[in-house]
């Protein structure tokens, strides 16, 4: 089974925002070696997924390329609000 | 556990306010509420109640379990609370440990750093999270005590110093500690972030 990596990085997310309604993960490109991937928050959860210094937002980072790795891909995320 | 009284008008209201002053996602958040008449009975104010309702433990454990499920990796969660330190530590087995470590322990760190986060919103005092894959951290510790004593010995027969790269802080700690009793050596820690090094100096 392929991973999913909007429902992945949906659930890393989730649980750390107080407007969960508002969390929109998507997949805006998907090629043989990378996949770009949009996480759109409420703009009052931005700090919180984000972190000091970047911190949460790099964790994340660092968990999606474990997981694409093992399917011999790169993944970049991008966090922004709307 | 973490709480908070306050008032509001409805509970759609009092329930965002109590997700942004407890920062957390209002799925764990439990209300409860009393009604307080005003003083000529036509006013009614709600007294609302809101609990963090978990326990950190099992949140922890059953996010570990999901993730871990969504990468498509089947995997042994252990999970146990050191009532000592009161650090929650998490260790995780599985075939795709090397995968879940990563080079030089780069996606455990960050696996332990997002954990550290999460469970530090659900909780009212700061709590540690411990994570481990295998035995990957006792190893770890184990191989840079040796590293680190090699590199000593040398340092003190040759005086040159001898530079150690690429370790995070806690292995730094760890061959600093290791070294702290040393008569003939020093170790000091240089540079900035992410660029840190650990020297190890010949004593005067």
């Amino acid at each position: 089974m392929a991973v999913n990596y909007e429902t992945l990085i949906e659930h890393l997310i989730t649980p750390l925002v107080i407007h969960p309604e508002d969390v929109g993960v998507k997949v805006l490109s998907e090629d043989d070696s990378l996949i770009t991937v949009q996480v759109l928050v409420n703009e009052e959860d931005l700090g919180r997924v984000i972190g000091k210094n970047g911190r949460i937002a790099n964790a994340i980072r660092t968990i999606a390329h474990a997981s694409a790795a093992r399917n011999h891909k790169r993944i970049t995320i991008q966090i922004d609000a709307f | 556990m973490k709480t908070l009284v306050f008032d509001a008008k409805n509970d759609e209201e009092a329930l965002l306010h109590a997700a942004r002053e407890l920062r957390v996602n209002p799925s764990y958040i439990t209300l409860s509420h009393e009604e307080k008449k005003g003083m000529l009975g036509l006013k009614k104010t709600l007294t609302y109640t809101a609990t963090v309702n978990v326990n950190l433990l099992d949140f922890g454990y059953d996010f570990l379990k999901q993730t871990l499920s969504q990468l498509d990796i089947e995997a042994t969660i252990e999970a146990e609370l050191n009532s000592e330190t009161g650090a929650y530590h998490f260790t995780i087995d599985s075939d795709e440990n090397p995968l879940l470590i990563g080079k030089s322990g780069k996606t455990l760190h960050g696996f332990q750093t997002y954990m550290r986060n999460l469970m530090n919103l659900y909780s009212e005092d700061g709590v540690n999270v411990i994570l481990d894959i295998g035995d990957y951290k006792a190893n770890r510790e184990r191989q840079l005590e040796i590293l680190a004593t090699k590199t000593a010995k040398e340092v003190a027969r040759s005086k040159i110093p001898a530079t150690l790269r690429d370790l995070n802080a806690y292995e730094r700690r760890i061959v600093h500690t290791k070294l702290a009793e040393w008569r003939d050596v020093t170790t000091v820690s240089e540079g900035e972030r992410p660029n840190r090094y650990l020297v190890i100096k010949p004593k005067e």
